[in-house]
């Protein structure tokens, strides 16, 4: 690999780079080698998410979908932390509960979150509690797997000085084993935080009443190409969004830990 | 009464064609308030000593005692300050101070006029809400010594304490923890592979062999320092160029050289 | 009796025993045989409802109603099966082929990463299940629509972990095979690739998985055969017992699959140990 490129080159590649991508999905849209309503234009999905958020479609506007959406991703996004995380830090540090729940979770582990939809479904329905239980699905391992992982590696003399200290256990999992292995607990929250939105999508895109994934599938009905690319973007957005948060919080709690 | 006693205290790791005899029937005793090192080649278990002492580790075979009672996990009761200093990064100097004492549930109050002292006696005063990788090596050890001495702990174990420290401050740390010593004495086990360490902080010291760890022999340091009175020397380098000094430091230089396995080189 | 005591007591990081292996096993067997033990008792006194959760009666009948006949949504569990494995492995063949390579070059060469970088950050965000809707206006229920989805499910991952992969190799070492004179060819096969290759193989693994929940969830939305497809009409039928089926054998497709790609990690990195 060479140097890395001054700025304005870079600039400049990164431009041709989107310029070509625009150019063939407009140049494409412009021959027609699709109908409009298949492949519409760059601009007419534009048109389209600001159309959307004056008019309702199945039910809400943009936003109003968009909000039950973020509604329902957070409600099972903190419940997957809240259970994940603690479960995880304690299966480092109590090695009984390692050995009882390592199996079962090692055998849940290979069903695909969305692989629970019918449950779920049956179970809560689709209104709050089916997607909630899918989101819980996707973003709970990631969270288990990374606190037990960073409980497991915490340096030996962090957990003997506070041994020595005549520390209880479950202060040694909330003093030394939490902050220790709260790099990796982030960095766990990270690809939870992914999984849970993607479950979401696909909780709403099946089975729920409202949300953005029930607008994409609408406009996937609708035959309307340029609805479900408003929604993929939105999608995209308030992924990226999510992620860029938590870098902040991973960065901050790394400088404040002296790393 | 808090003396430590280790009764023919063997240690073995692995088995089969693996085993490794680390500890091979040793036997020694610290004294109420005695101030012991125990020096030797890295590998001759001086350490795993310290650290069944402190309920880390646990003998094979044999008994290790800690005031009358075996030892069968750590507790505040054996203070341990190790080479690596080992303060949570995530506390705060007064936080890392306090740990134990909240362990001990000491009331509060009582607690803060503790910490107060023990900030005061390690010269660490202004430092209070710092975090451990803000300070020096040296202010960082300091730290984990007042962590220990907060918790009048009537038993001090060191674990080679200065060695990771560069040698101007290591020589200030000494005559600080003598001086501390002397105000607050205790029963010490202090690890060390400075001979001159040891000769000048010790009562007692203790020379161990490698392969298998064995007692090599005790010289006794206390009575040459009470009769050359040391402690009319304020400085670590004026007791070091007294002739009692360089002859203890000597002898115990000699066995250590002696049992260099001439196959090793 | 050392083992309990150790067990019962808490324990910290490091602590090995040379018994904990064994303790695990044996802990971890009999807690999934008491679970097994607890959903049987559970379901025969009525304290799981019927309709919620099977009994192991009903899971075993539904079983051999998919397995050996007369099937179920429109087929054998076998049809089902190599339906999806067929698509699986389309999707995830498609994907890593074009991306493995891009994301090798975009770590080599800069330019080739100002260049698609961009284009790449657009697409890197969408989750993958995101794409159903659009892959189905455009592709319909076909097979197409779902290899079209699992290759942007499997392609983000290869792409990126191939990346990194050549940006974590240590420079000294290119520095150095460069300096021995060894042709830029040789050092991408000899060099880069094996060097990128742990990496690699973490994107693939991803992949995998981002393929196998695509699929799932893209049968779930319309499908003619699939596993995803036993879950759908099982799930509409209020058939427990067949959703179960159904998860269990997603399950064991993913396991089996994951172990597979184990199999060809361990034997193309003869030189890691395992």
């Amino acid at each position: 690999m060479g140097p890395a490129l001054p700025t304005r080159q870079l600039v400049l590649l990164s431009a041709v780079g989107l310029a070509i991508f625009f150019g063939i999905w407009t140049g494409a849209a412009w021959l027609e080698l699709a109908p409009r309503r298949f492949l519409p234009m760059p601009w007419d999905v534009i048109d389209r998410a600001f159309k959307l958020t004056e008019t309702r479609f199945s039910g809400q506007t943009l936003q109003g979908h968009l909000v039950i959406s973020v509604e329902r991703y957070l409600r099972g996004f903190i419940l997957a932390v809240l259970v994940g995380v603690p479960l995880g830090l304690l299966m480092g540090w109590y090695r009984w509960l390692d050995y009882i729940v390592t199996p079962v979770f090692d055998a849940l582990r290979f069903v695909a979150p969305i692989a629970w939809v019918p449950f779920a479904a049956l179970w809560f329905g689709t209104g709050i509690g089916g997607p909630t239980m899918i989101i819980f699905a996707g973003a709970f391992p990631p969270c288990l797997i990374n606190a037990y992982r960073g409980a497991r590696y915490v340096e030996t003399r962090y957990i003997e000085a506070a041994q020595t200290l005549g520390a209880s256990g479950l202060r040694v999992v909330r003093e030394v084993l939490l902050p220790a292995s709260l790099p990796s607990i982030i960095a766990g929250l990270r690809i939870s935080a992914g999984a849970g939105w993607q479950s979401l999508i696909g909780a709403e895109l099946i089975a729920a009443n409202a949300g953005v994934g029930l607008m994409m599938v609408r406009g996937q009905a609708a035959l309307d190409t340029s609805i479900v690319m408003v929604g993929m973007i939105a999608v995209g957005l308030i992924g990226l969004l999510i992620d860029v948060a938590l870098r902040g919080a991973e960065t901050w709690i790394k400088a404040k830990q002296g790393h | 009464m808090a003396d430590i006693v280790l009764d023919g205290v063997s240690r073995v790791f692995g088995h089969g064609d693996k085993r490794f005899v680390a500890l091979d029937k040793v036997s020694y005793t610290v004294a109420d308030n005695e101030f012991v090192a125990v020096v030797g080649p890295s590998g001759c278990g001086k350490t795993t000593c310290m650290r069944m002492a402190a309920g880390l580790e646990f003998p094979t075979s044999g008994t290790c005692k800690v005031g009358g009672k075996i030892v069968d996990r750590p507790g505040p009761d054996r203070a341990v300050v190790f080479q690596q200093f080992a303060l949570f990064p995530w506390k705060t100097v007064q936080q890392n101070i306090d740990f134990g004492l909240r362990s001990l549930n000491v009331p509060r109050s009582e607690a803060g006029d503790r910490i107060a002292a023990s900030i005061k006696l390690m010269g660490l005063e202004g430092y209070e809400a710092a975090y451990p990788h803000q300070l020096s090596g040296g202010m960082q050890q300091r730290v984990a010594i007042a962590r220990a001495y907060v918790l009048n702990p009537q038993v001090l174990l060191m674990d080679e304490p200065f060695g990771a420290l560069d040698a101007q401050t290591r020589t200030v740390m000494q005559e600080e923890l003598l001086r501390v010593g002397r105000i607050n004495p205790r029963t010490v086990m202090f690890i060390t592979h400075a001979v001159e360490e040891a000769v000048y902080l010790a009562d007692r010291v203790i020379v161990m062999t490698r392969r298998p760890g064995r007692i090599k022999e005790t010289i006794d340091v206390k009575p040459v320092r009470l009769a050359e009175k040391w402690d009319n020397y304020e400085r670590i380098e004026d007791v070091m160029d007294l002739e009692s000094f360089v002859h203890l430091r000597t002898r115990i230089w000699r066995l250590l050289r002696e049992q260099h396995d001439p196959a090793d080189h | 009796m050392r083992a309990l005591t150790f067990l019962l007591l808490e324990s910290g990081a490091g602590m090995t025993g040379a018994d904990s292996g064994k303790t695990r096993l044996v802990v971890g067997g009999a807690t999934i045989a008491g679970l097994i033990a607890a959903w049987y008792i559970a379901s025969t006194t009525g304290a799981i409802p019927k309709l919620d959760f099977p009994s192991p009666e009903q899971f075993v009948a539904a079983a051999r109603q998919v397995v050996v006949e007369p099937g179920f949504a429109d087929g054998l569990l076998f049809d089902h099966l190599l339906h999806s494995v067929k698509i699986i492995l389309l999707g995830f063949f498609a994907a890593t082929a074009i991306g493995v390579p891009l994301g090798l070059w975009m770590g080599w060469s800069r330019t080739a990463e100002a260049l698609i970088n961009p284009i790449f950050l657009l697409i890197r965000p969408i989750p993958a299940l995101a794409w159903i809707p659009l892959a189905i206006v455009w592709l319909g229920l076909d097979d197409a629509a779902k290899v079209m989805v699992l290759w942007f499910a499997a392609f983000v991952p290869s792409v990126i972990n191939s990346y990194t992969g050549v940006r974590s190799i240590d420079r000294p070492i290119i520095e150095a095979s460069r300096m021995l004179g060894i042709g830029r060819m040789a050092v991408i096969t000899d060099v880069i690739v094996p060097g990128a290759l742990p990496s690699i193989f973490t994107g693939l693994r991803l992949s995998l998985q981002g393929c196998l929940t695509a699929l799932v969830a893209a049968e779930l939305l319309g499908a003619i055969l699939g596993l995803g497809k036993v879950l759908y009409q099982a799930g509409l039928d209020i058939y427990p017992a067949m959703i179960l089926v159904g998860m269990v054998a997603v399950a064991l497709t993913g396991f089996v699959l994951t172990a597979l790609l184990d199999v060809v990690e361990s034997r193309s990195m003869p030189w890691r140990k395992r």
